[in-house]
């Protein structure tokens, strides 16, 4: 009986990583599937390691732009790009948003930018996880009334470097929030214009 | 001789089953699997195979193993969460997502999965619009593809 118990335990302990595989990007999913049950268009875009170093291949260019974009790409892990648009506002409540912040709320996550405008309704956040004093990975969630970005990039991020992102997958704004970011806290309110992440783009 | 009839007979038994289990998987799959849950048929494209060849031809190897499925006056709406999970088990292990577009009112969708296979890149793509459903399958070689972008743009620069 004892063995069976522990059979049991094992399969479930090795099968629990497959499964957590399901949602690709490192958010809690009931949180994801909750916004895209209510939101009236959804894009996903998930660019996995394999699917970078594809990408990579394609800057085999000798100018120092392609050199740098492409060992940006390599070292990545992964970008993610989530887009939720519905119908009215409302329909989203800083309940979900909060959830969601507080998913970061951990110690490898540092926010640079938290921004909120309760005239618009629209707020800002961006954050870096830092390991060993590296960035390795970087967090940006804008919310509007009728739509809500998620960008998500892991991997070891220069922010000088963010801005060679700006020919993938409609991350253009990326370039800016770097620029943003390595400014003081003057530039923190101009970063809402900045931030026009578009994943659409990427169709 | 009795003991050469076993293998063969097995053989036999094995092949067609093999054969048929594989006809479910990959495009194939997916295009007869959207055909038994939409109650549709997906249009005949005659000669699609010397079509990939050509295109292979073409593009110097830059794009290869083309397959497509196109269903006409196909109205939905559709799911795109169960559409998802059509492809997704039946294309099997090692395609991933890339990107998922959808519409709640199940009149878009767009599924892109690819798969790196070796130096090129097997893609996956499912579009529906609202009036007709297409699914696309290619294999793209990035080399062959970054050196047809790049004479396409110094053909331009000198142009301009």
């Amino acid at each position: 009986m004892g063995r069976i118990f522990m059979f049991i335990l094992g399969a479930a302990v090795l099968t629990t990583p497959a499964l957590a595989q399901n949602s690709p990007l490192p958010l809690p999913a009931p949180v994801e599937k909750e916004l895209a049950a209510r939101a009236s268009n959804v894009t996903e875009v998930t660019l996995g390691k394999n699917m970078l170093g594809f990408a990579a291949k394609f800057m085999n260019g000798d100018n120092k732009n392609d050199v740098a974009t492409r060992r940006l790409i390599e070292g990545l892990d992964g970008i993610y790009v989530r887009e939720y648009e519905f119908e009215k506002p409302g329909e989203y409540s800083m309940v979900d948003i909060n959830k969601l912040r507080q998913y970061f709320e951990t110690p490898e996550w540092t926010p640079i930018v938290h921004e909120r405008d309760l005239k618009s309704g629209e707020s800002t956040d961006v954050m870096m996880k830092m390991i060993n004093g590296e960035s390795r990975g970087m967090f940006v969630l804008s919310a509007e009334p009728k739509e809500l970005s998620i960008v998500m990039i892991l991997g070891p991020i220069r922010m000088d470097e963010l801005g060679q992102l700006k020919g993938l997958g409609g991350l253009g704004g990326l370039g800016q929030v770097g620029n943003s970011s390595s400014g003081n806290e003057k530039s923190k309110d101009r970063t809402r214009e900045k931030l026009s992440l578009k994943p659409g783009g990427a169709k | 001789m009795r003991w050469l009839w076993i293998p063969l007979c097995g053989a036999a038994l094995v092949i067609p089953v093999l054969v048929l289990a594989g006809q479910g998987r990959g495009f194939d799959g997916v295009v007869g699997s959207i055909q038994s849950q939409y109650h549709t048929r997906a249009t005949c494209i005659p000669l699609m195979g010397i079509v990939s060849l050509i295109a292979r031809g073409a593009t110097q190897g830059g794009v290869g193993d083309l397959h497509v499925a196109e269903f006409e006056h196909f109205s939905g709406p559709v799911d795109g969460d169960a559409m998802n999970r059509i492809v997704e088990k039946k294309l099997g292990r090692g395609w991933e997502q890339m990107v998922r577009e959808s519409s709640r009112n199940g009149k878009q969708l767009t599924l892109i999965f690819s798969r790196p296979d070796g130096r090129r890149m097997g893609l996956f793509i499912v579009d529906f619009d609202g009036h007709g459903l297409d699914v696309v399958q290619v294999s793209v070689d990035p080399d062959h593809l970054n050196d047809t972008i790049w004479r396409y743009k110094h053909h331009r620069r000198e142009s301009d």
